[in-house]
């Protein structure tokens, strides 16, 4: 990510402040929330530390410069292939592969920005369910490389030494979190200051209107690629994370991956980084929510697998139907109504 | 739009979701979890919905009805046996979201009966990496458990699929020398794998000639017929086929509106459940008579008796538990139910050798020490030993009969047996002791 | 020479499949500009529907009948209660940007496709199924060579070639056609002139609902019906209109074909692992070379 915003390059001032203030307060209300966790629901918070990550790129992508994707998995994918075959073969440390990973999905968001900012709306919406589609399955075509459906085999490792010795021992479930947390952290900060500087407003106006902003001396184009160059060093991270939770594998970025993604980022609310926080932490919990309720209701099991997507299903129709802006939307209006 | 305004606000309301779905917080007490004075909780991860599930879905059920049969009885040593099931609906990404769960919030001591290879795959590093024992994994992938120095805790509950396809594999090229043999395979791990052992078995194909293959989960939805019309037009006489039960239907119904009859089929015990082939087959408005016939001949393996062979001591107090007992929502009696049954058998059996002392290490160094004199349904003993964790060893080959029965070919079963290498295929000497009146597992 | 026969002619059943999940695309965006993703859902809803009557010893026709009913009524529940209510917002903030009022529609089709999925899971517990054919799927002969081709395979290519006709005369002969067409290309117009928008706009749903419905039927029997198994239909389905032209009924119907042919080839002469990545090529070169479609016309192509 940190090369995509790199101020000098693009000529975008980078604000500090706040931003960073937010991002700190976003680590450490991880942390804090994590100690109250048992180790599954800390896995469950690591999880919705990397997905949000990649929540974060459709809201670049879609909220602030309207282009939507359908899949942003298959971006996942190539940064979790990228960091593990890194690893893997080349024996690198992981650390090192999410960072390289970052630059090979952005350098693929180049290419599939390249192709993408001659489409919009729908077009742009199946051409990337058919790269949802198509990308993982590279994988089982070129076998030997990429090992097929079994795929590659990576995790998060051990703590180092020196911070069990400073922290007492760290459990796997907690070392995951310490892993993904900083990431999750300069993510938030990347998204904050791209939204709230000259290259947001520059992506709302081509948004907003492609005609008007061109008129204005925006090159449409050209936007529309950095977007997607900026979405995709988002997604790539969030997939090599998400990969090193174990495997990198086909069945690991499904198509419906990258509907979830888009289906979280819808809930919280399309425009809003707070949104993107909600959305996440929505999608992850529910499932386990509604098991907890159904477990006291004797549900019949055929029903109660098929339940959590059902909710969710609702809540996005809900969701566009009554309040496309999301949960963020709705509390920025009840906020907005107290005022009067 | 004003991003930082709601920030904080949504953070709060975020915590507020995620703690409504916390459970008590506890401190990870020191020892093996999942055993108490009164209960052992095991853990099972399979495809229940999704497309992988049709006929797989019915194994958890079968178990837990094994289980419940024993609980009735007193259970081991005085503990009832519980069983959690997660669906993972075959995507690895859930898989590993569920094995956290199950172990560290139902707390599980083993993982029981696992389902599947491409999601196992995703778990077993960090099962072995805990020394969680991972017991009877249902999956025939001989990587899982031919190097027990990387998985040390993973033993195998199939016969792997290359012991199976050399087994078979040798059985066709002996027989049908004479004959052009082609294969349809489904491009995954477990079509791979089963190419693997025929060619062991020296048995190759030849792509676009004798080879022929779909994407799994598509069931002929693209090209299956294309490709099934190219074993045709180069004429093989005999199809091997490795791919799921509901894959195989499809296979014999577009052979057959392709007017393509070889003299054989053959099929891999995994996609030769032949209660899934005559459902699918007669949802698709084919009487079942006619889709016996179209079975019928079909030369398969099995590791156990056919779940058709009614006279079978093991299928007879088996069949007798799952009408008892089984409460799932399928409980057709099938070759499913009882792989389901006879694994729970097996592990019961595992749990009471250990005796009243139960630890994690415990049981694994019990399977590695006397896993191969464990008995059960099936006609050839566990492979379990110091240097393998692959499970039955032998299959037996017969041919579907007019009744959907896999019955021994020219009445007499014989029993091969060979290992996930490079060994030869030998008949095996293996007598099977017969089960208990109470159809409980008896150790010394 | 024989592997060109089999793949041409597996192409052209194919085909015929992916022009019908085309034709039901391309009538909602010539209807409501909207690319309903949820089409194979409801396809796949219906489908169960005709299983069950089918399984509780109806008649395979009269299953039929019904089936492409409730299709009309599906995708006519879709507009009345989803797309019309959200494209009447005119107060939000949202949907006041250009992009987003061509995005928003493309995600409430997503929650459809995903609602109806697990619905689907929940009433028939995701069980795997067939689907019979109503004609005898047995492979035709010339000679005594088998075709890869069958009987069924040809009933299909009928049927795709009279919805086509159908549809077509409806839109140049038939007022309420007309107006549909008018409707799509300038909606206030049309509203001035006295036509009520918004129905001619719920029949192009409904008329959709009923081909889709028809492609479910149809393709069901060469393959298992699970609430999955149509989801990648609608992938070659959206390849074809795109590459036929989104705009054009005759384009989209040719799109199938070719698509058809592709994948066929594909298969044949390359390996079925290489299906989906060539799919993705070949939409990428038809987006680069003739991004409009190859009959689409380009005012038309509204992005």
């Amino acid at each position: 990510m940190s090369k995509g915003i790199k101020p000098v390059r693009l000529k975008y001032k980078v604000i500090g402040g706040r931003s960073t203030l937010l991002s700190v307060a976003l680590f450490l209300f991880f942390i804090l929330l994590s100690k109250q966790f048992d180790a599954y629901n800390q896995s469950q918070l690591t999880n919705i530390a990397t997905l949000l990550i990649a929540v974060f790129s459709i809201t670049l992508l879609t909220g602030a410069s309207g282009q939507i994707s359908l899949g942003q998995g298959a971006i996942m994918a190539v940064g979790g292939y990228g960091s593990a075959l890194l690893v893997t073969r080349l024996g690198l440390s992981m650390w090192l592969a999410f960072v390289l990973a970052i630059f090979i999905s952005a350098l693929f968001g180049l290419f599939l920005g390249l192709a993408a900012a001659r489409l919009s709306g729908p077009y742009l919406a199946g051409t990337t369910l058919v790269m949802a589609l198509a990308i993982p399955s590279i994988a089982v075509r070129f076998e030997s490389f990429f090992s097929g459906d079994v795929g590659l085999s990576v995790d998060y490792g051990t703590p180092p030494t020196w911070l069990s010795n400073l922290l007492g021992e760290i459990s796997i479930e907690q070392w995951s979190l310490y892993v993904v947390l900083p990431f999750t952290a300069i993510a938030l900060f990347a998204v904050l200051n791209l939204s709230n500087t000259r290259a947001g407003r520059t992506w709302r106006a081509v948004r907003d209107n492609e005609v008007s902003a061109a008129l204005a001396g925006i090159n449409i184009g050209r936007t529309k690629v950095v977007v997607f160059v900026c979405a995709s060093a988002l997604a790539g991270l969030s997939g090599a994370l998400y990969g090193f939770r174990g495997l990198v594998a086909p069945s690991v970025y499904p198509t419906d991956l990258s509907l979830t993604l888009l289906t979280a980022a819808v809930i919280g609310g399309l425009r809003s980084v707070g949104g993107a926080i909600f959305g996440t932490f929505a999608i992850v919990f529910l499932p386990d929510l509604i098991e907890k309720i159904t477990k006291n209701f004797n549900v019949p099991e055929t029903i109660g697998n098929y339940l959590p997507s059902l909710t969710i299903g609702i809540l996005l129709l809900l969701t566009v139907i009554l309040n496309p802006r999301g949960a963020a939307g709705a509390l920025e209006h009840i906020r907005h109504r107290r005022k009067h | 739009m004003n991003l930082r305004k709601p920030l904080i606000l949504t953070v709060v309301a975020s915590a507020l979701v995620g703690s409504l779905a916390i459970s008590s917080v506890s401190a990870s007490a020191a020892g093996d979890q999942g055993v108490s004075d009164s209960e052992i909780v095991l853990g099972m991860q399979l495809p229940q919905t999704g497309a992988a599930s049709p006929g797989y879905n019915k194994v958890d059920d079968a178990a837990r009805a094994y289980f419940d049969y024993v609980n009735s009885k007193g259970g081991v040593n005085g503990r009832n046996i519980k069983l959690v099931v997660k669906d993972d609906t075959y995507k690895a990404g859930l898989t590993i979201t569920s094995a956290s769960k199950l172990i560290n919030e139902d707390k599980i001591f083993a993982f029981f009966g696992s389902v599947g290879t491409q999601t196992h795959v995703s778990v077993i590093k960090d099962i072995n990496r805990r020394k969680i024992p991972d017991i009877f994994v249902n999956s025939g992938f001989s990587g899982f458990y031919t190097d027990p120095k990387k998985y040390p805790t993973t033993f195998g509950g199939l016969g792997t699929y290359t012991v199976e396809a050399k087994i078979l594999g040798k059985y066709l090229k002996d027989k049908y020398s004479d004959k052009k043999i082609g294969v349809l395979y489904q491009s995954d791990d477990f079509g791979r794998n089963a190419l693997a052992g025929f060619a062991t078995a020296g048995l190759k194909f030849e792509a676009k000639k004798t080879s022929a293959s779909f994407i799994a989960g598509t069931q002929g939805s693209i090209g299956l017929a294309s490709q099934i019309s190219q074993l045709k037009a180069n004429g093989v006489d005999i199809v091997i086929i490795a791919a799921v039960s509901s894959a195989t239907a499809v296979a014999y119904a577009t052979a057959a509106q392709l007017g393509y009859k070889p003299s054989k089929w053959a099929v891999i015990s995994v996609g030769a459940d032949a209660t899934t082939f005559q459902t699918i087959l007669g949802s698709k408005g084919v009487p079942a008579a006619t889709s016996a016939a179209m079975l019928a001949g079909t030369i398969s393996a099995s590791h156990a008796p056919a779940a058709g062979e009614a006279d079978d001591v093991y299928v007879k107090a088996f069949k007798k538990i799952n009408d008892d007992f089984n409460k799932g929502p399928d409980k057709r009696w099938d070759n499913n139910i009882l792989q389901g049954m006879n694994i729970a058998y097996l592990a019961t059996e595992a749990l009471m050798g250990v005796g009243k002392d139960l630890t994690r290490a415990k049981l694994i160094s019990y399977l590695e020490n006397n896993g191969s004199k464990l008995s059960s349904a099936a006609l050839a003993p566990l492979g379990y030993s110091k240097s393998t964790h692959e499970a039955f060893t032998g299959f037996w080959i017969g041919q579907y009969d007019a009744t959907t029965l896999l019955a021994p070919i020219d009445g007499k079963r014989v029993v091969y047996t060979t290992d996930s290498g490079s060994g030869a295929v030998t008949v095996s000497n293996y007598k099977r002791p017969a089960i208990a009146d109470d159809a409980l597992p008896k150790v010394a | 020479m024989t592997s060109f026969l089999t793949a041409f002619f597996s192409g052209t059943a194919q085909g015929a499949i992916y022009a019908l999940v085309s034709l039901g695309l391309v009538l909602v965006w010539r209807g409501a500009g909207v690319v309903n993703f949820a089409q194979m859902g409801q396809a796949m809803f219906t489908t169960y529907i005709a299983s069950q009557l089918i399984q509780h010893g109806y008649s395979y026709w009269s299953a039929f009948i019904v089936a492409l009913v409730c299709g009309a009524a599906l995708g006519a529940i879709v507009d009345l209660g989803l797309m019309r209510p959200l494209t009447s917002r005119k107060n939000s903030k949202l949907l006041n940007s250009q992009s987003m009022r061509t995005t928003i529609p493309v995600i409430a089709s997503l929650g459809i496709l995903g609602v109806l999925k697990a619905l689907a899971g929940i009433f028939w517990a995701g069980e795997e199924r067939g689907f019979p054919s109503p004609v005898a799927p047995n492979a035709i002969k010339i000679g005594q060579t088998n075709l890869a081709i069958t009987g069924f395979d040809l009933f299909v290519i009928g049927v795709v070639f009279l919805t086509l006709v159908l549809t077509t005369i409806f839109f140049t002969r038939t007022g309420m056609g007309l107006a549909m067409r008018a409707s799509a290309l300038n909606p206030e117009v049309t509203r001035l002139s006295g036509i009520k928008v918004g129905s001619v706009r719920t029949l192009g749903w409904a008329i959709s609902g009923t081909a889709s419905s028809l492609a479910g039927l149809l393709v069901t029997p060469r393959t298992n019906l699970s609430p999955n198994t149509l989801d990648l239909l609608l992938i070659v389905g959206f390849t074809a209109a795109v590459v036929g032209g989104l705009s054009s009924l005759m384009g989209c119907v040719l799109g199938g074909f070719i698509l058809g042919y592709v994948i066929s080839f594909v298969n044949v002469y390359s390996a079925p692992e290489n299906v989906f990545i060539a799919i993705l090529i070949f939409l990428l070169l038809a987006l680069f070379i003739r991004p409009q479609g190859i009959l689409g016309s380009k005012e038309v192509r509204r992005v």
